[in-house]
């Protein structure tokens, strides 16, 4: 069969759904169209950083402007929280959807039966960069992802319908920070399933396609499956004027793996030599998943700044964006997860953390 | 609603009545496709002002306003880009609402990195650039194709050319700076 033009290969990185089946079906099979996939992949990542933009507009001051007809001068308007955030807060159990993805390349073990292997207890800081986030391994490349359920993030009445579709204790806010009024709006998303197979062929193939070999996978590791879990959960988001959450405050159950018989260790440290996953990450995720209760969370070093604190006794990461508008404390207990962001500062979300009944 | 459109007259053209609506409508995306562009908002907002007084002018269908909207914004920035007006102004004033910079070696950087992109996009064939952005402001295969007139399958292949041609413009001047 003919290769698929170099336009078609870029259009599956998109919309996978608009390119045919037997062009899909070549490219998954065929090293050079996945070598050329790779690339089509890598130059997208550079365009998309490169023409990033994190703008917010004020419509009403622009409407007047553009009625009056007057010259460009605009009053000045508060820094622009980073998009990245908004969509974070907007969808804590995305978030944590997509922690799940990471979790894959460390928690991937073997078959059968579920076995919880991998419990997040501690939560640890991974400073990624862009450039690592981009390089992430595709688990397309080692076998199949299958989403089993989705979260469908929706809004609901309140804090007891929350709690009730949940199942979790709804966090209360002690006192509001100041600039922070009103009631919040509730959502909650459903847990996600998805489950993995890993397949050695694929895994060889995207190996030889990145010109290298794969390592030889433990016995039993071909054709095992991982389940991978994240949620139920919910956030409480209390809006400014602009639509931008001035307060977050969400609750999840913690993301979990679940496998059989082959040592997580074992497991962990095939799947962190994978080609695809930056030498300097795979040392940091070795580092701290060896208790197989700490949860990597990817922190993108461009945009964030990460500390240590302490929440009710537990240790907690806080996250500063750069610019300062934006700070986020996350911890977990008992299996749960609970994070406070906001456009506040470091101390108010750990105020308003510390506070919660 | 109407009185105000009304008022939006530049040498007695008459404007659209729909032209609020749309504006509220698509203000936030014209604006973000001429960032992408022009690396800053303020110029951003000034592309998106000639945008829309342009639109209000025009009998453009409501449906086909956001596609029409768009490829004006892409256009509409990279003359600006090309005519090289006000970018000195612009480099003159750092963290113009687009970033706010911690330190000034990061302002430094940040402001390099945009003047690199613009130079490269203002050397792209301009189909290949309008395609790029659009793409990039999040627009689908079919709303670039149909504002391109170019089939999806050659979105694909357009898109292609330009993402390889951008990091190779980016990467040359990468290494000899």
């Amino acid at each position: 069969m003919r290769h698929p033009t170099d336009g078609t290969l870029r259009r599956l990185l998109d919309e996978p759904a608009g390119v045919a089946d037997a062009d899909r079906e070549h490219v998954a099979g065929c090293p050079a169209c996945l070598s050329g996939l790779a690339a089509a992949r890598a130059d997208a990542a550079v365009a998309a950083g490169a023409l990033s933009t994190e703008v917010t507009t004020d419509v009403d001051a622009a409407w007047q402007r553009l009625t009056a007809g007057t010259a460009p001068s605009r009053p000045a308007v508060p820094a622009a929280p980073r998009r990245r955030w908004r969509a974070a807060l907007r969808s804590p159990v995305i978030a944590a959807a997509g922690v799940v993805v990471l979790l894959a390349g460390a928690g991937a073990a073997a078959a059968a039966d579920w076995l919880p292997i991998f419990r997040t207890e501690r939560i640890a800081p991974v400073q990624l960069t862009q450039a690592d986030l981009v390089a992430l391994p595709d688990l397309s490349a080692y076998g199949d992802l299958r989403i089993a359920s989705e979260p469908n993030v929706r809004p609901v009445a309140g804090a007891s319908t929350a709690a009730q579709l949940t199942g979790l204790a709804v966090p209360r806010v002690g006192e509001l920070p100041r600039g922070v009024t009103g009631e919040p709006t509730y959502q909650v998303g459903d847990r996600v399933t998805a489950v993995f197979t890993f397949s050695a062929a694929k895994a060889a193939q995207t190996a030889t396609a990145a010109g290298t070999t794969l390592p030889t996978p433990p016995a039993g590791l071909d054709g095992s499956q991982f389940r991978l879990t994240a949620g139920p959960g919910m956030a409480a988001v209390w809006s400014e004027a602009r639509g931008v959450p001035a307060l977050v405050v969400a609750r999840a159950v913690a993301p979990a793996a679940y496998s059989s018989g082959v040592p997580f260790t074992e497991a962990r440290d095939y799947l962190l030599k994978l080609p695809g996953l930056p030498e300097d990450v795979a040392a940091q995720l070795r580092a701290f998943s060896g208790d197989g209760k700490t949860l990597p969370l990817p922190v993108n070093s461009r945009y964030l700044t990460s500390s240590s604190a302490e929440v009710g006794g537990k240790p907690a990461t806080v996250l500063t964006s750069r610019d300062g508008v934006l700070a986020g404390v996350v911890w977990a207990d008992a299996g749960v997860i609970t994070a406070v962001a906001g456009s506040l500062s470091a101390d108010e979300v750990l105020s308003v953390a510390r506070e919660l009944r | 609603m109407a009185p105000a459109a009304r008022r939006v007259e530049r040498g007695g053209a008459p404007v659209r009545a729909d032209l609020e609506q749309v504006f509220r409508a698509a203000y936030a995306r014209v604006v973000g496709v001429a960032a992408r562009v022009l690396g800053s908002r303020d110029e951003a907002e000034d592309v998106a002002q000639e945008v829309f007084l342009s639109f209000g002018r025009t009998a453009v269908p409501a449906a086909e306003a956001p596609g029409w909207l768009s490829v004006a914004a892409a256009h509409t920035a990279l003359n600006h880009l090309r005519s090289g007006r006000r970018r000195a102004a612009r480099e003159g004033r750092a963290g113009d609402g687009l970033t706010v910079c911690p330190d000034v070696a990061d302002a430094v950087v940040t402001l390099d990195e945009r003047r690199r992109v613009r130079a490269a996009l203002a050397r792209l064939p301009r189909k290949h650039a309008v395609a790029l952005v659009l793409r990039h402001s999040g627009l689908s295969y079919a709303e670039v194709a149909a504002a391109l007139d170019l089939s999806p399958g050659g979105v694909g292949t357009t898109v292609r050319r330009a993402e390889s041609a951008l990091r190779e413009e980016l990467n040359r001047h990468a290494s000899s700076d």
